[in-house]
């Protein structure tokens, strides 16, 4: 039984094939997807009690001791080193040969017939079966003409291509290894041992055995491996996995941790606050694992092409065989036939996309960037439009006081007021208009006997007189009287896209507070950035016009709709993709979740959500649009990798194809080229680890409320600086 | 012979620098529980794999010369040249390859050594431990045939001379016998499982340093000095250039 979680190799972290080995080594049941892969983990991580992990070396070292033997005669053979006299030896040294190469074809071969033979049950043929029967025609000749006495044998040929391919798909299940090294803490989340304390006694157990409530100790340098309450120690974390940002938060006794931040420098002892499979960290990682398990478009195409080349490589082989066996000898003719069989080997295709993704995956992840669909990253490189939603995306999503209108008595006496009211309340405005008392150092006055007036508004009694707050209709409930200044004041406001709260006392309404969603410091730089990418950006709001072009002047948006509901904005999406072919949605991922879902990249920003319910395929950290151009980078520099790749793969195919058919590659040249072909994808993909970090990109000093204000409707603003976002 | 003598003696006093890499490898062979005749057979299989590396990486080399110097060599000749140009110039570069290896014995061109040995080989060495402590007959082989390619001044040293012998046989045989002169002291190691005084080791790394250097400048007079060939053919026994 497989767990879904173990469709990727436990060596490369791919995507499984179609038949994965399955090996057990330290204990834990491990698939691979190839056999360089099984070689190259039971290398690294083999222990001396894995007899299977050192057995698979001996394999490799017995076979090279016998092919070596073999093209240490083979060479002295060629090089006419036997010649005059000592002819009389080369009947001897042919059997020599023929019984040095059994054994070595066996260790070495039997991998590779085996996987032909599995693939053949399932009706496929693979690369391998090129080689076993490249290299099988090639041992069954020389051995015929060994009891024949013929001149020629080539078991030299048969072992060393099998040595050369056996290393290479070594030395690549090595390179793909060190390309899974980022991914390796994304993926071990669960399967991390922790130490919990119980009783004063420490135990080691699995992070997705602890539970919330249990105290764990976390050394420093280790992942704080659950989200929690530090109860002893102090020390200093790096939250860049969670929050993308790589900064030093310092904790102490009280202090929340987050679980996948990284405890630097002090012990600490942690009291578990959830379970430790609850954790955001936890979510990132299953859904990695998830992402990495899925192949991308372009591997799935590569596979194909693979499906459709290999057999007809096999009769492109038989052709050229029969082809030059009219003007050479048969042994030469085979040997051309053997040399187009193993050029044409597509190994490195097969490698070229799946390599890229998960390198760029795994880049993104350690930033907080969370891919769940390889297939996303690919689209998204290739996105010319970008359309935003408004609230909660380019803005904080949470309101502020930008304004307050009085009728002559000073605007702190009506937020006084206001935020007397409003701290009893839980409502989205009330948190703002406490917190805009707060900042102006405005004592908040004593309110008694609060009364919450749904959908209106909020009224209570100071010093003996009724106070409210609230939209016009309350006022109009009370009865209280409304300046016509005031009112107009209002309506202009409300018309124009602002939340107008209004204050009254003593019969009468006494002031006007403005509230309006916050743009982000970092919008305008992120737009600036992303149109510098040659993207278009446009704005998809459901809000007001006003608002929504306040908002996009401010950004350095041109192109806006406003007032969309969630069925207009896909329409709206929908017409845009005729013309700009792949279009991508950035939303927070909370509201307007179908329309992420919709796009053919949904990006939410900040989601609190829970990420398996998330409809968007990539999700950034809280905080991170600034990291969207990066994004958008490293998508880029993957969708370019894998072109590379490709090319690169399928065009070395095909000139060395040409020339082994033309009868210029000798087979074991033929070997070592194809083997180095793939290596040089893998080297070629693994330049994808040196993508710079994201920078929170110099925040253009944002512009002041009065421009945005002026830009949006005109209105001049009657207070300072506005409330910094906390 | 001489000439195979010189190198056999090279390797013999060579193997006291090997001591202090392969040495380690050959303690951690170990005794073999199945009694002294099965630990015998254990170091001599390493060993053996070791040599069969070396023999191979010889003849290579040596190929590797033949088919530099045929190529080249058809060139001179029909620019009427008597000399092989190739073969010359392959001798100088190995020559002069000899001469910086021998120089790191005496401990000059330390950056260089490191540039020669750095290739990872530590990473390399640990990826080869599971197979020292199984107890599977084959495992010594497998792992004296992986030893074999770890860098190593004195195997790249021994591989020039290789290649400057121009031929497939007599490069197997330069490294064949490079090869048989560590035998002596990786047994020693792996039976005494005792490292030699260090004072000991230091003079024997010296008089590796001083043939190779012997070696290395014969080699390059072949190929700088206009009758060179003469001093090749003046081994007894003849050199095979």
């Amino acid at each position: 039984m497989t767990a879904p979680g173990d469709m990727i190799c436990s060596h490369c972290l791919l995507p499984l094939g179609q038949r994965p080995m399955q090996r057990k080594a330290n204990g834990e049941n491990c698939a691979f997807c190839c056999y360089g892969c099984c070689i190259a983990f039971q290398v690294k991580n083999g222990t001396s009690e894995e007899w299977e992990a050192a057995w698979l070396l001996i394999r490799l070292g017995v076979g090279g001791f016998l092919s070596m033997n073999i093209m240490l005669f083979s060479l002295l053979f060629y090089t006419d080193t036997f010649n005059g006299p000592d002819a009389r030896l080369i009947p001897w040294i042919q059997l020599l040969l023929w019984i040095f190469a059994t054994p070595a074809v066996m260790i070495l071969g039997g991998p590779f017939v085996r996987e032909t033979w599995h693939d053949g049950l399932q009706g496929r043929l693979t690369s391998s079966a090129l080689i076993v029967i490249g290299v099988g025609a090639a041992y069954l000749y020389s051995a015929v003409a060994v009891i024949e006495r013929g001149p020629h044998v080539y078991f030299d040929t048969a072992t060393m291509v099998l040595m050369l391919f056996t290393l290479g798909r070594l030395l690549e299940a090595a390179g793909r290894a060190r390309a899974a090294r980022d991914l390796e803490p994304l993926l071990a989340a669960e399967r991390e041992s922790v130490v919990v304390v119980h009783d004063g006694a420490e135990i080691r157990r699995r992070v997705r055995e602890v539970e919330a409530g249990m105290l764990v100790r976390v050394r420093p340098g280790e992942r704080i491996p659950i989200d929690g309450v530090v109860i002893d120690g102090e020390s200093h974390a790096d939250e860049a996995v969670i929050t993308g940002e790589s900064r030093l938060v310092t904790i102490g006794f009280g202090s929340a941790v987050i679980a996948g931040s990284i405890n630097l420098d002090g012990p600490l002892l942690i009291q578990s606050g959830d379970a430790g499979t609850a954790t955001r960290w936890a979510q990132i990682c299953r859904s990695v694992r998830e992402a990495l398990s899925r192949p991308s478009p372009s591997h799935r195409l590569a596979d194909r092409a693979v499906g459709i080349a290999v057999p007809l490589v096999l009769i492109l082989g038989v052709l050229t065989v029969l082809y030059w066996a009219q003007w050479l000898s048969f042994d030469r003719a085979l040997l051309i036939g053997l040399a187009v069989l193993v050029v044409a080997c597509p190994c490195a295709v097969g490698l070229a996309a799946p390599l890229a993704t998960s390198l760029g995956i795994g880049r993104l992840a350690r930033c907080g960037c969370l891919v769940r669909d390889p297939a996303a990253l690919e689209t998204l490189a290739r996105t010319r439009l970008l359309a935003f939603d408004k609230t909660g995306t380019l803005t904080e999503g949470r309101a502020r006081v930008v304004d307050i209108e009085s009728d002559g008595v000073g605007t702190s006496e009506v937020l006084a007021r206001a935020a007397g009211l409003e701290r009893h309340s839980e409502h989205g405005f009330a948190s703002a208009i406490t917190a805009a008392a707060m900042t102006r150092d405005i004592e908040p006055v004593v309110a008694r006997d609060i009364r919450i007036v749904p959908g209106r508004g909020i009224e209570g009694n100071v010093g003996g007189e009724r106070v409210a707050a609230g939209n016009g209709a309350l006022m109009g409930d009370l009865g209280w009287s409304l300046a016509p200044t005031l009112h107009e004041r209002g309506r202009s406001l409300e018309a124009s896209g602002y939340s107008v709260i209004y204050v009254g006392w003593g019969d009468q309404v006494h002031g006007v507070l403005s509230l309006d969603d916050a743009l982000l410091a970092e919008a305008r730089s992120t737009i600036n950035a992303l149109r510098d990418r040659g993207l278009h950006v446009i704005l998809l709001t459901g809000d007001l016009e006003g608002a929504a072009q306040r908002v996009a002047v401010a950004a350095g948006i041109d192109d806006v709709q406003a007032a969309l509901s969630p069925e207009a904005k896909r329409a709206a999406l929908k017409r845009r993709r005729m013309r700009y072919d792949a279009v991508a949605m950035v939303g927070d991922g909370l509201n307007d979740g179908p329309v992420l879902a919709d796009a053919d990249v949904g990006i939410a920003v900040g989601s609190a959500t829970d990420l398996a319910r998330e409809t968007a395929a990539i999700v950034l950290p809280a905080g991170g649009l600034f990291m969207l151009p990066w994004v958008i980078d490293v998508a880029r520099a993957v969708r370019a990798n894998i072109l590379t790749n490709l090319v690169w793969a399928f065009g070395y195919n095909l000139v060395a194809l040409t020339l082994a058919t033309l009868g210029l590659l000798q087979p074991i040249l033929a070997a070592a080229v194809m083997a180095g072909s793939s290596i040089l994808v893998v080297l070629n993909s693994l330049r994808l680890e040196r993508l710079p970090d994201p920078v929170s990109a110099p925040i253009a000093k944002p512009p002041s409320d009065a421009e945005t204000a002026r830009a949006g409707i005109g209105v001049p603003v009657a207070l300072g600086p506005a409330i910094e976002r906390a | 012979m001489t000439y195979y003598l010189v190198v056999f003696v090279s390797g013999l006093a060579g193997s006291f620098h090997c001591i202090g890499m392969c040495g380690g490898f050959a303690c951690a062979l170990g005794h073999d529980p199945r009694g002294p005749g099965a630990t015998t057979l254990r170091h001599l299989l390493y060993n053996f794999g070791r040599l069969t590396t070396y023999c191979f990486l010889g003849a290579l080399a040596g190929a590797l010369g033949q088919v530099i110097c045929t190529r080249q060599g058809a060139t001179v000749t029909l620019l009427g040249g008597s000399l092989n140009v190739a073969e010359q110039i392959l001798a100088t570069l190995a020559g002069l390859l000899m001469i910086v290896m021998a120089l790191q014995f005496f401990g000059v061109l330390q950056a260089f050594h490191r540039l020669t040995i750095g290739f990872g080989s530590s990473t390399f060495a640990i990826s080869l431990r599971s197979l020292l402590t199984t107890p599977n007959r084959a495992a010594p082989l497998a792992f004296g045939v992986f030893n074999g390619f770890l860098p190593c001044p004195l195997v790249y040293a021994f591989a020039a001379e290789a290649v400057s012998t121009g031929q497939a046989l007599p490069g197997f045989l330069t490294m064949a016998s490079f090869g048989l002169g560590t035998f002596p002291a990786m047994l020693i190691m792996g039976g005494v499982g005792r490292v030699l005084a260090p004072a000991w080791r230091q003079r024997g790394v010296w008089l590796a340093g001083s043939c190779i250097l012997l070696l290395g400048l014969i080699t390059l007079g072949r190929g700088i000095l206009p009758f060179g060939a003469h001093i090749a053919h003046g081994w007894p026994g003849g050199h095979p250039a």
